[in-house]
């Protein structure tokens, strides 16, 4: 009987969103079938939200997709009004994972940010297969560097910066680890950038890196850095954490790099996981095989260019893995 | 459509063999809360992403099921030195007994019941350990309807682990037309564990269960409580099965447990159940705009609104006689109109 019900198509057999006419595109989305495939998660989207659509066309174009209603998903996201009311008059969009979230109503043209604000809460709040800490990550072929998520630190900023090394973006939201071993797993989708990094990444990315700008969110200016088609290319190849950083952004600080012992690097990192209670010791047990093979730092700087000179010192310091 | 996706869910009948149909049927179990139960039955034959929704849904649980085994080994902690011994009802006792039915089961909060003279000492116990009232039902009136007229104390939250617990004197509350004889089954419970907890026998569970979904409350998880039915009617032996309906009148609660075989003969089609209903025509017939509804709930969308319109007032009209009733409804709706006149919340959480 096994195989008989595995409930989707293999991914490679899979064509890209922007090999499917846009047509076909919007319909699916209309009626919530257009699945998108991507790392370890397939996660069903449902929106007329036009402005939410032409960002999903451009942001995700090499990303596999499928648009019939045969496909399981792992998760499901619907961008719809907040009510019949707010479909017609003062018109507003918000992101339903399906179960219970307060979350801000957002004007329609911030579609987009309610849509990744969404694919964020589908995973962070329902994934248990992986434990899942808040941070970005990118990597070579000799390792992972993961940057924790400190409220204003900048990780996607540097995340950014790091793609332009010729780093490979696996995700900047999540470390996915996988359960009993510290492989962490990618999820390539845009790269969240607020008020001032939006220039700064545009200014070195260039513009067609770029998504449009959102200006007068609740989070202020927003603007995302897509993921490259390489990135995509490499969405099912692991990388091994080798450095974790916590960094901190100061206007004009002089670049600092405080080692931070494993033991306290671990803790923190827990901190920003939704789900390591969930998972229990199959976390822990990756975590710790984690904190054997990374080198953990405090890091403070106060431009961009100090940030990636740093890692780059650091990352040349620890040789290959 | 659902009768049938209720029988895949306990695996009397194989997955909907196409694409859509299996999605469809994942979806279900996922609106229903039943994903963890769906995963005990079907993980070991899936594959691919099927496969990985269900692990999904198996570790969630595995996580429920983790806490419930921590808090009762807490709440039998609380009550050391005292010789009271709480029964464990619901998904506590399924899980404590290893029962098919507490396998995948979500659990939100845990369910113990006491004899009333020990409620005060139960109460004590557990806010020195650590558990305070919750905080959205700590006003006064919602004070008064628990502790006057329901069956449990106010619900208490564990300030650091943040789990609750309801502290059950009966089982139907004070006030309601079903009052069913809980000392006959609290004095029939059996040790759980190392003896410091106690749960129902079996069918005194069935029961129970019987009584809280029919007797109580909107049949507002009707899959779940369906498939917690059938699995402990599977879990009675053949004797327990034939004294079910004798025991349910000696304990009053004959017309719910007819309800919750009708369930099992009904949309499981089990014959041993179908055997065992009342062969009383009236009370059949009496019974059936709540197995309308019933069916209504399970069909979902229109079908369950309607039935809604039925089983709101119905589940109020259990709960309390009709001058109280509008009374409580007036307290209600005037904290509809104010939210601030009272503290926090309505009282009567599922």
């Amino acid at each position: 009987m096994s195989g008989s019900w595995n409930g989707s198509v293999g991914p490679e057999a899979m064509k890209r969103l922007a090999d499917h006419a846009v047509r076909d595109v919007a319909a699916a989305l209309a009626r919530g079938h257009l699945v998108l495939h991507l790392g370890p998660f397939a996660l069903a989207l449902r929106t007329d939200n036009a402005a939410a659509r032409d960002f999903l066309v451009s942001m995700y174009a090499n990303c596999p997709v499928s648009l019939d209603q045969d496909t399981m998903a792992d998760f499901s996201l619907h961008v719809r009004p907040p009510n019949l009311l707010r479909r017609f008059v003062r018109r507003q969009v918000m992101p339903d994972p399906g179960f219970y979230f307060p979350s801000v109503p957002l004007p329609p043209r911030m579609g987009p940010l309610a849509l990744e604000m969404g694919m964020n809460m589908a995973v962070a709040l329902q994934c248990f297969r992986f434990a899942i800490y808040h941070a970005a990550v990118v990597a070579d072929e000799t390792g992972a560097i993961v940057i924790s998520a400190n409220s204003g630190g900048g990780k996607s900023t540097l995340a950014a910066a790091l793609m332009q090394e010729n780093f490979r973006l696996l995700s900047d939201e999540f470390a996915i680890m996988q359960p009993g071993e510290p492989l962490l797993l990618p999820y390539p989708r845009p790269v969240s950038l607020k008020n001032a990094s939006v220039d700064i990444v545009r200014a070195f990315a260039g513009n067609d890196a770029m998504s449009g700008v959102l200006h007068g969110t609740p989070k202020g200016t927003i603007g995302y850095r897509r993921a490259r088609k390489s990135d995509i290319a490499a969405m099912h190849r692991p990388a091994r954490g080798r450095l974790l950083l916590f960094p901190t952004f100061m206007e004009g600080a002089k670049a600092e790099v405080k080692p931070v012992e494993a033991g306290d690097a671990v803790m923190r990192f827990i901190a920003g996981s939704p789900n390591y209670h969930v998972l229990g010791e199959a976390a822990y047990t990756s975590l710790m095989a984690f904190a054997d093979s990374i080198r953990a730092y405090d890091i403070t700087y106060g431009n961009t260019a100090d940030s990636v000179a740093l890692v780059r010192e650091l990352w040349t310091q620890g040789g290959a893995a | 459509m659902s009768r049938a996706f209720l029988r895949s869910a306990v695996g009397l009948a194989p997955l909907p063999p196409r694409g859509a149909d299996l999605v469809a049927f994942i979806a279900w179990g996922r609106r229903h809360h039943i994903l963890g139960q769906l995963a005990t039955v079907w993980e070991q034959e899936s594959a691919g992403k099927l496969a990985d929704v269900l692990a999904n849904a198996r570790i969630f649980a595995g996580h429920d099921r983790r806490m419930l085994s921590y808090e009762m080994n807490r709440i039998a902690r609380a009550l050391m030195g005292t010789d009271i011994r709480p029964v464990l009802l619901k998904g506590g006792a399924y899980v404590a007994k290893a029962l098919t039915a507490g396998e995948g089961r979500r659990v939100s909060d845990i369910d113990i019941l006491v004899p009333e003279a020990d409620l005060k000492a139960v109460e004590a116990a557990l806010l020195a350990a650590g558990w305070k009232p919750e905080v959205s039902t700590a006003g006064a009136y919602d004070q008064h309807y628990y502790r006057d007229w329901m069956h449990e104390l106010p619900p208490l939250r564990h300030a650091r682990r943040r789990t609750l617990i309801d502290v059950h004197h009966r089982l139907t509350p004070r006030t309601a037309c079903l009052q069913v004889d809980h000392g006959a089954m609290l004095s029939a419970a059996r040790p759980a564990g190392d003896g410091s907890l106690q749960v129902f026998g079996p069918m005194d569970r069935f029961i129970h269960s019987a009584v809280h979904i029919f007797a109580d409350g909107t049949f507002d998880t009707p899959a779940r409580s369906l498939i917690e039915l059938y699995y402990l009617f599977a879990d009675l032996d053949d004797a327990d099965q034939v004294s079910l309906r004798d025991r349910a009148r000696e304990v009053g609660a004959l017309w719910p447990v007819d309800h919750a075989l009708w369930a099992v003969a009904t949309l499981f089609g089990s014959r041993r159940a179908a055997a065992l209903r009342g062969k009383n025509r009236l009370s059949r017939l009496r019974a059936l705009p709540v197995r309308l509804a019933v069916a209504g709930k399970l069909r979902e969308g229109a079908w369950a609104r309607l039935a809604d319109v039925l089983l709101y007032p119905r589940s109020h009209w259990l709960r309390m006689p009709v001058g109280m009733l509008v009374k409580h409804l007036l307290q209600k709706s005037r904290r509809m109109i104010s939210p601030k006149s009272a503290v926090a919340g309505l009282p009567g959480r599922e």
